[in-house]
């Protein structure tokens, strides 16, 4: 369904895409990983047609985005990062205004609306005005909005950003349940155990680049590593960066030994930090995206806090 | 191009307009009350330079009317900073949409409020302040719908030139007070100094009051008044090819400041 090769965008001096090269089938999820600034939302916004790109090829449905977006956009539905919809209309009359831009009129206008209406529970605020609700129903009218002509490729752009346990569950039984139907969709986030719970293959971009791409199973099994936590109270001590075939990896209040025998390595480490470490548990570190992420870039996967510190 | 589709803009403007309709009220109330205030003096001054029997509505109304409809001049570009300052302008680029049929819903309740503004003025200044149109009722509505068009082209260009809705609101007010003044509605254009009045044509306003003046005048008629109109059609053209070269779709606007 949509299909990017060699996509390459400049910000000035700033690379933003590196030559992105991704490719998401009908009835796929594919979560767009990657930190802050690391092209994710620029990806999207050409996709969508909001910015040109520099060279590259972007086709939905066959359909040349770059050269015929007009075309294209009519296969798909786009759920920006900031909340767009307009605060002294209704819900109704949000959902009414973009269906009707996307030529759903009549009597099939009404039945999407309550389609939708029901898929995300705003039934009951349909005639309530937008800013009279919580930020958690209005990112959901704004999520509806882009489903009301069923897309044939959606794009999300942080589509949970600020919201609750509930409204997340929402969105992404709402996501799901399109991809059953038979779309594509493309979910930017930065946030792992949502891509882990739609069940979504995933693409990892950093600086501009896809760096990995496939099932959330292949990643793991290509790049994940076990890894064993030594959890300590107080100063973390200082240790050599390898013991045996294991790394050693400092962090804030623990040492992480990554390797294939990690947990037989445990009492070398315990050895060598000796009694100037107070231990106070070991955990073993699932095998999970995050660790693919680090593998690959040998960072941690950051998550920034929104502003009012909701961010689970 | 798809009309529904612009309908549907326009109908979402207008709903919003309808959540909150002081702008509107406002833009026809106070010229009703200005009217009134100042009719007395324009009957002096128009007596004065041998309209003997001017009663002061014939500068009052039309000049009265001008002046707010200028006023209007900045309404097509709050509606899209509005747009920006609500996130909702991705939206719409994101949607079916062509920017032309956005435009043309963006431009089109601008234009009824301009039409339901003329006409409540010079409907209630026939009704109230003793106007009389005896040159052309014809004429009259041919160069008030002129001028409506002129205000449009005028928003639409000022909306491309301006990078936020301060500068809009700035210039739109300044436009609004200059123009109304050098083309004669604030003051009859033969009490206005000679430097003035030179490049009074040059303005919109000053067709548009030429315009009515044909149109009201007892010696009026219909054929002066259309040609009033033609040049306000003129100038409504040439602004509209500036706003329309100028904008971009994809520029940032700044929507609250």
């Amino acid at each position: 369904m949509l299909r990017v090769g060699g996509l390459h965008k400049r910000y000035g001096d700033t690379v933003a895409l590196d030559g992105v090269d991704v490719a998401i089938d009908a009835g796929e999820i594919c979560g767009l990983l990657g930190p802050n600034g690391a092209g994710k939302t620029t990806l999207v916004s050409i996709v969508a047609g909001l910015r040109s790109a520099d060279a590259g090829t972007v086709t939905i449905d066959g359909v040349d985005a770059l050269r015929d977006g007009r075309r294209a956009r009519r296969r798909l539905g786009m759920v920006p990062q900031d909340i767009g919809i307009y605060p002294t209309l209704t819900v109704r009359q949000n959902l009414t205004v973009f269906g009707e831009l996307a030529d759903v009129r009549g009597p099939l206008l009404r039945r999407r609306l309550t389609e939708v209406a029901d898929a995300l529970e705003l039934g009951p605020m349909l005639d309530r005005a937008v800013r009279e609700l919580s930020g958690g129903e209005k990112r959901r009218v704004h999520t509806a909005v882009a489903l009301l002509h069923r897309p044939a490729l959606l794009l999300l752009d942080e589509p949970t950003t600020g919201v609750d346990v509930g409204t997340r569950a929402r969105l992404l039984d709402a996501v799901r349940a399109l991809a059953a139907e038979g779309a594509a969709i493309c979910y930017s986030t930065h946030y792992l155990p949502e891509v882990e719970a739609l069940g979504a293959s995933v693409a990892i971009i950093d600086h501009g680049r896809v760096i990995a791409r496939g099932t959330l199973a292949e990643l793991v099994a290509a790049h994940g590593r076990p890894a064993v936590d030594v959890v300590i109270d107080g100063e973390v001590p200082e240790h050599p960066p390898f013991v045996g075939e294991a790394a050693v990896e400092r962090h804030a209040d623990r040492l992480r030994i990554v390797g294939t025998d990690a947990a037989g390595h445990i009492a070398a480490v315990l050895t060598a930090v000796g009694p100037r470490a107070n231990v106070r548990r070991i955990e073993l570190v699932s095998v999970s995206l995050e660790g693919v992420f680090l593998a690959l870039t040998g960072r941690r996967f950051e998550i920034e806090e929104d502003g009012d510190g909701t961010r689970p | 191009m798809a009309l529904a589709r612009s309908a549907a803009i326009a109908r979402s403007e207008l709903r919003i307009l309808r959540r909150d309709p002081s702008f509107v009220i406002v833009m026809i109330v106070m010229p009703l009350a200005i009217m009134a205030f100042t009719k007395g003096a324009f009957r002096a001054a128009l007596v004065a330079s041998g309209l003997t029997d001017a009663n002061g509505a014939e500068q009052a109304v039309p000049g009265t009317a001008v002046l707010f409809g200028l006023f209007l001049v900045g309404n097509i570009g709050f509606t899209m900073f509005r747009e920006h300052g609500w996130n909702t302008w991705e939206r719409l680029r994101a949607s079916w949409a062509h920017p032309a049929e956005i435009l043309a819903g963006k431009v089109a309740v601008p234009l009824a409020i301009s039409a339901l503004q003329l006409a409540v003025l010079f409907g209630l200044g026939g009704g109230l302040l003793g106007l009389r149109v005896r040159g052309s009722m014809g004429g009259l509505v041919v160069v008030a719908a002129a001028f409506g068009l002129s205000l449009a082209g005028l928003g639409l260009a000022l909306m491309s030139l301006c990078r936020s809705v301060m500068q809009l609101n700035a210039i739109s007010n300044l436009a609004g007070v200059m123009l109304s003044g050098l083309g004669g509605a604030i003051t009859p254009l033969s009490t206005l100094p000679s430097w003035a009045r030179r490049i009074a044509p040059a303005t919109p306003s000053y067709w548009a009051m030429r315009g009515f003046r044909d149109a009201i005048s007892p010696t009026g008629s219909f054929g002066p008044a259309a040609v009033s109109a033609l040049v306000l059609l003129g100038f409504a053209a040439v602004c509209a090819a500036i706003g329309l070269a100028r904008f971009r779709i994809d520029e940032a606007k700044v929507g609250w400041a």
